[in-house]
């Protein structure tokens, strides 16, 4: 099994600003492997093309939005087993709910801090680790 | 009827259908000139179009003043974690320095001062720490962004209320009886960031109820 520090992240987000920010903390936390897309058309080619072995993605982008990404993994027999955290500034219940029941791993609200990404991480690569 | 013979039915048409177009093109040009110069009037005796009009030349001014917000926040963000990449560059070299000065002291003190190896150290870590200083400096002085584009930003708002207040004001006049003059608005598909959360029940405003929306629906 590939050691949790070894996973291949994939990181979406329009602002370029919020993809160094997350890969940022990824690296303090120990994850050096870490590739960034600027929206969900970039990240299923990435995807489809690459070996990944955690997404975390924002909603609102151009092109293919969050929710529209989470599908396309979601539907695709390859990639399904990959989890996906949605980071992102969309904070209607109804959103929260409709992620989850699309299948994504966690939804973290920005602003955020470092100490609730490492949370959802590690508690997301625990019960990858048990399955 | 052959196609030659429809091809020459249309030609016809159009041959009989030019001279009345050519009568009646100054009267329809007069009256729509009519209606313009009765809706320039109208909106002038309402007094809205010097307003509007001012209000109107104003808004390529807002979108450079948004342009600018756009770049300022980019480039103060960037600035700022351009330093903070550099200063725990810094930082990792120092400790890793002071674990390699703490072994060579231990194995042979004596060796480690005479060979001006503790010597370099002290000024290696004054001078690296000099430079984490400049950063930090550069970080804060990249925060003016916020005292810039904040007055900016006032200014769009300020603009942005004239011409709501302006337009709606239209639209009450205007309106005719009994319709309401403000269609509801639709609600966006993807809200963003949530300004302000009170009084809201359909948004959460911290991670804490995100947690709690997901755990009480199982997931």
């Amino acid at each position: 099994m590939t050691a949790a520090s070894d996973t291949r992240f994939l990181i979406v987000d329009d602002f370029s600003t919020m993809r160094r920010i997350v890969r940022g903390l990824l690296k303090e936390s120990g994850y050096h492997n870490v590739d960034e897309a600027e929206d969900g058309v970039v990240a299923l080619h990435k995807l489809r093309n690459e070996s990944y072995g955690f997404v975390v993605s924002d909603i609102n982008m151009p092109n293919m939005n969050g929710f529209e990404l989470l599908n396309a993994i979601k539907a695709d027999a390859g990639l399904k087993h990959l989890p996906v955290l949605m980071v992102t500034a969309e904070a209607r219940k109804e959103d929260i709910v409709r992620a989850a029941q699309e299948g994504a791993a966690g939804y973290i609200v920005k602003p955020f801090t470092k100490a609730t990404l490492d949370e959802k991480v590690q508690k997301i690569m625990q019960k990858m680790a048990a399955q | 009827m052959n196609a030659a013979a429809d091809a020459d039915h249309t030609t016809t048409a159009a041959t009989n259908a030019a001279p009345e177009a050519q009568a009646t093109s100054p009267a329809v040009h007069r009256q729509l000139g009519e209606m313009a110069r009765q809706l320039h009037d109208a909106l002038a005796q309402l007094g809205f179009m010097p307003r509007l009009s001012e209000l109107t030349d104003s808004l390529p001014d807002a979108r450079s003043r948004l342009s600018y917000i756009a770049t300022k926040t980019a480039e103060a963000a960037n600035k700022v974690l351009n330093s903070v990449d550099r200063a725990k560059d810094e930082h990792a070299t120092i400790a890793a320095e002071t674990r390699r000065m703490a072994a060579a002291i231990v194995a042979d003190p004596v060796q480690a001062v005479a060979s001006g190896s503790l010597m370099n150290f002290v000024e290696d870590v004054e001078s690296s720490t000099a430079r984490i200083d400049q950063h930090l400096t550069d970080i804060m002085l990249a925060q003016d962004f916020h005292d810039l584009t904040g007055q900016v930003v006032a200014k769009v708002v300020k603009l942005a209320g004239d011409i709501e207040d302006q337009l709606l004001e239209l639209l009450v006049r205007t309106a005719p009886p009994g319709q309401a003059p403000r269609p509801p608005a639709e609600p966006a598909a993807l809200d963003g960031p949530v300004v302000e959360a009170a009084g809201r029940n359909d948004v959460v405003a911290n991670q804490e109820q995100v947690d709690d929306l997901l755990a009480s629906l199982g997931f």
